[in-house]
């Protein structure tokens, strides 16, 4: 799937270069290569065992299918950061996009996680995505500020969900950005309307 | 002076003021051509019968009503049976194929081109862009304004935040109106 303003070239906080792009099958190697250089501490954040290929293949027959979209940060040849937005393509939440986001740890609070999840709500609104919403450990407070900072709102508090590397039970916050009202103008742009004009 | 005269007509709810303001609007701002466009609305919010006239020109417009369009876009069957016998002869008859048959009450000579534009729409995620995706297939097949300025005329005429969606409905139904050109020839 093509998306507009991509490939998308970026500059970071400390001059890094980076190249944002759709996630393409010849990439498919270098994104294993970055989860599995993914902490192992920041991988229990993560649902699926990313290390595995049998988890990049299944992603990437998700990617083909649609099902998920996947924006890669790319530095020469070596993927630094990863957005994905997964979503129903059928059902009662055709309509909701999750996403999820993990960057290469010396690149955090360069502006590359902002960069990456301020692309892919745009391309989330873009593909008619009403509702947006993401899964945070409450320990992420720098993943809980950039995601205020993109209009998400806590929606709900699971407490004691999730377990860390030391056993410690952790809340999980969902966070949520409901974009529907972009839709609504949209909607009442082709009404085709006027009550003054017969 | 050499004008072209457009009809755009369907129902109330699928852009069809929105889809003739776009042309007009990519005509006179982003093609330095002249415009004008009149409008048409049923009393109902939803579902009534509405219309657009445009005329494009290379000089200034004087007269803005269209009786006889070279051009129609047609996006329901209500639509089609009250102007289809009304293009000139010779004139381009554009469709929507799913929801419209076409008949024998096209004058003599009129150019038929139908388009999916309902489901393409859909498929693209909002049933929303059907008048984007007739936007870009009217571009595509007539050449009448380039695919530039309607581009930019998309672009600065739908909410924001929703660019990306009408710039695809618009390119979907620019490059199926290219390929029926081709395929006509």
């Amino acid at each position: 799937m093509k998306f507009e303003g991509f490939p998308q070239d970026l500059t970071l906080k400390d001059g890094t270069q980076i190249v944002v792009k759709p996630l393409e099958a010849e990439d498919a190697p270098a994104l294993l290569a970055f989860y599995r250089a993914v902490p192992e501490e920041d991988r229990l954040y993560l649902r699926d065992d990313v290390t595995k290929p049998e988890w990049l293949e299944r992603f990437v027959a998700r990617v083909n299918t649609g099902e998920v979209v996947s924006l890669v940060a790319e530095q020469g040849d070596a993927v630094v950061g990863e957005a994905s937005l997964y979503r129903a393509l059928h059902g009662w939440t055709a309509h909701v996009g999750e996403i999820r986001i993990s960057v290469q740890p010396r690149l955090r609070r360069s502006g590359l996680g902002t960069a990456l999840a301020r692309d892919l709500v745009k391309v989330a609104v873009g593909l008619g995505v009403e509702k947006m919403i993401v899964q945070m450990v409450e320990s992420q407070k720098s993943a809980r500020r950039l995601f205020e900072k993109l209009g998400f709102r806590q929606e709900a508090v699971l407490r004691a969900h999730v377990k860390d590397i030391h056993g410690i039970k952790r809340d999980l916050l969902i966070a949520s950005n409901d974009v529907s009202h972009l839709w609504e103008a949209m909607e009442a742009l082709v009404s085709d309307f006027s009550p003054t004009v017969g | 002076m050499d004008k072209t005269e457009i009809r755009v007509g369907g129902l109330g709810g699928q852009g069809v003021i929105l889809c003739g303001m776009i042309i007009g609007k990519a005509a006179s701002i982003f093609d330095g051509k002249h415009a004008t466009l009149i409008q048409a609305f049923g009393p109902e919010a939803r579902g009534s019968a509405c219309s657009a006239q445009v005329s494009v020109a290379d000089e200034a417009i004087g007269y803005p009503y269209v009786k006889n369009p070279d051009v129609l876009i047609v996006m329901s069957p209500d639509a089609y049976t009250q102007f289809a016998p009304q293009i000139k002869p010779g004139g381009v008859l554009l469709y929507e194929n799913e929801l419209i048959k076409v008949d024998d009450r096209l004058p003599a000579g009129v150019k038929a081109f139908g388009i999916p534009a309902t489901r393409l729409a859909e498929e693209l995620g909002r049933r929303l862009v059907l008048n984007i995706v007739m936007t870009g297939f009217f571009t595509g097949v007539t050449g009448l304004v380039s695919s530039e300025a309607v581009e930019k005329a998309v672009k600065t005429s739908v909410p924001r935040g929703t660019e990306d969606l009408n710039l695809r409905a618009f390119r979907k139904g620019y490059e199926y109106g290219r390929e029926v050109l081709v395929k006509a020839s």
